[in-house]
């Protein structure tokens, strides 16, 4: 697997501000990020007896283009987050600016913002309804009054970007496996081609395979079309596989931002807060600390296996060479 | 939608709280006989009082209590009104005290008025404060599946009904959650349920339907199958965690709404007797 160096225009703000303020320095700070969040603060049941803050002053930049994973225990803040990125709720306190506009600014326009900032819940495979999946993939397209030759085009390409081969698209979406289902929704929201596409726990309850054929759709679209992708999800493994950036989530506050690597490499903080790197990337650490002379930044057990294999070999050599002198 | 809590139960510990929910079910069906008893204005008085008083005991906030007015307040005040416009008193030396046009008021027909907004107040008042505000729908339906059990003898299927209402009482805020949750996620993908026409509006409602009763059925039969593998099969042999068991307090609860019943139709005698208070 390649690495890819992110470049943090701002590596002072990989927040380690553990009680950012209201409005306090922002994290993982961009010149233009895609989604600006400042100082939000969201609160459930207000002024009754369970009163619960679900984020509390986070303030954070989401770089556009890229893919970022957003990581946190149940109940850290993370699906009520995303909420706000799309105007499905509003926070009490703090802005949300895309393209450095407050999307609240003209709050009957709001609709308008749903279809540039697309969100696939979680088990979105509950909300399909129509006869057949080419209906649902194109039901979102439609509501947004485009063209019948315009929403095939954009059908089909989302069914590509999600795995699902042309003759599933006459069938009926209830005909077809959970792994399926999942995949016909997110082609839902991916069809009205938002700029910034966010996914709550998209693999939740799938297999391995299905994991894998899902994050690589994602994955892919995220690349070809150059759309900001947001995905939601308590996997370790899975992040440090397919994202970006990685915002990590604990107790309604942003605890990390920043590239995968930089947010990686704090294995100790985030054990802290009960989340765990990746098995593979903490071995890896093990045997450095042990002094193998491993690279950093392996997240897979494929380029584990490929550095530990150059070691071998290396070594091997060694030692031959020096066998015949 | 969200914070929707079905039949209003209020918790709390106070006696009201504390009785048999099958007390409550009998006083309460007595109690709407006693309003009905009433006849006088000093029997109105005592049922009005008497509200009051179990307002008190049951130590739920007045604003509480009265939100639950707040829906019929319509009904309450029409139902008032005809009183007053068509309500004649045909009774000897009866002059109305308003004559204008096409209307005429009579002083019964003010009377009516009030005593049925007494009437229709504390029965809704008393019946919630006995059921819905002081007790769980759970313990409600246990209460009706024991009292109706008689029935059983005649072969009504009790238990069954008991367990359809519990279940359909349990599944009420999940499916509420759950139409939430669609209409959400339908909204992200553009839907539009406010504006358009009557047919328009209907037709965007199809995005929620389809999923919900989708996700109804399944529920259902997964629901079907867990009651299964824990070997349901009806009501026969079944035990509960929570035995119904009568106390002195109901006892006593019992004897005092009997002495109100009692003192209700008392005044009622004594009212038309010797002609003391107005009389409907």
């Amino acid at each position: 697997m390649k690495k890819k160096k992110n470049t943090c225009p701002n590596p002072d703000a990989v927040g380690t501000e553990k009680g950012t303020p209201a409005g306090g320095p922002i994290m993982n700070q961009t010149d233009n990020p895609k989604i600006r969040l400042e100082g939000i603060t969201y609160i459930y049941g207000k002024n009754s007896p369970f009163e619960v803050r679900a984020l509390d002053g986070v303030s954070l930049d989401i770089h556009a283009g890229k893919l970022t994973g957003i990581i946190g225990h149940t109940g850290s803040g993370k699906s009520t987050m995303i909420q706000l990125f799309n105007g499905l709720t509003r926070a009490e306190q703090g802005r949300v600016l895309l393209d450095g506009e407050d999307i609240w600014a003209r709050p009957k326009d709001i609709g308008r913002i749903r279809y540039r900032v697309g969100l696939v819940m979680q088990y979105p495979e509950y909300q399909l309804f129509e006869e057949t999946v080419y209906a649902d993939i194109a039901y979102g397209p439609r509501n947004m009054k485009l063209s019948e030759e315009e929403i095939r085009e954009r059908v089909a390409e989302s069914a590509e970007f999600v795995g699902l081969q042309p003759e599933v698209m006459e069938k009926s979406p209830f005909d077809l496996s959970g792994g399926q289902k999942r995949r016909v929704a997110i082609a839902g929201i991916m069809a009205m081609r938002p700029e910034v596409l966010v996914l709550d726990e998209p693999a939740a309850g799938l297999d391995p395979q299905g994991r894998h054929t899902i994050f690589r759709g994602i994955r892919e679209y995220n690349r070809r079309t150059g759309c900001t992708v947001i995905i939601v999800s308590h996997s370790m493994e899975d992040m440090a596989q397919y994202c970006d950036d990685v915002v990590v989530m604990a107790h309604a506050k942003a605890l990390m931002a920043g590239s995968r690597d930089e947010v990686f490499a704090r294995a100790d903080e985030l054990e802290a807060v009960g989340l765990d790197i990746p098995q593979i990337t903490k071995l890896m650490l093990l045997l450095r600390e042990g002094g193998m002379p491993v690279p950093s930044g392996l997240y897979t057990s494929e380029s584990a296996e490929e550095a530990l294999m150059k070691i071998f070999n290396e070594a091997k050599r060694e030692k031959e060479g020096r066998r015949r002198t | 939608m969200r914070g929707f809590t079905f039949g209003q139960f209020y918790p709390g510990s106070s006696v009201l709280h504390r009785l048999d929910p099958r007390t409550k079910v009998v006083a309460a069906v007595v109690y709407i006989v006693a309003s009905f008893l009433c006849r006088n204005t000093v029997s109105f008085a005592v049922l009005l009082l008497s509200g009051l008083v179990l307002i008190l005991i049951s130590g739920i906030p007045m604003k509480v209590v009265l939100r639950s007015v707040r829906a019929l307040i319509f009904i309450m005040l029409f139902t008032a009104l005809l009183n007053i416009f068509w309500v004649v008193d045909n009774s000897v030396g009866a002059t109305p005290l308003l004559e204008f046009y096409f209307i005429t008021i009579y002083a019964k027909g003010i009377y009516h008025a009030v005593f049925i907004l007494i009437r229709i107040l504390v029965m809704v008042v008393g019946t919630g404060l006995f059921l819905t505000y002081t007790t769980t729908p759970i313990a409600l339906t246990g209460a009706l599946e024991s009292l109706l059990r008689p029935l059983a003898k005649i072969k009504v299927p009790v238990h069954t009904f008991a367990m359809m209402m519990t279940i359909a009482l349990r599944f009420i805020p999940t499916i509420m959650e759950e139409t939430d949750k669609i209409m959400t996620a339908q909204k992200a993908r553009g839907a539009d349920f406010t504006t358009g026409s009557l047919v328009q509006r209907a037709k965007a409602l199809i995005p929620i339907i389809v999923p919900l009763f989708v996700s109804v059925f399944r529920r259902a039969e997964e629901l079907a199958t867990a009651m299964e593998c824990r070997c349901y099969h009806g009501g026969e042999g079944r035990t509960k965690l929570r035995v119904l068991k009568y106390r002195a307090r109901d006892v006593i609860a019992l004897l005092l709404m009997l002495l109100f019943v009692g003192g209700i139709v008392t005044i009622n005698i004594c009212g038309a007797r010797y002609g003391w208070f107005y009389t409907m």
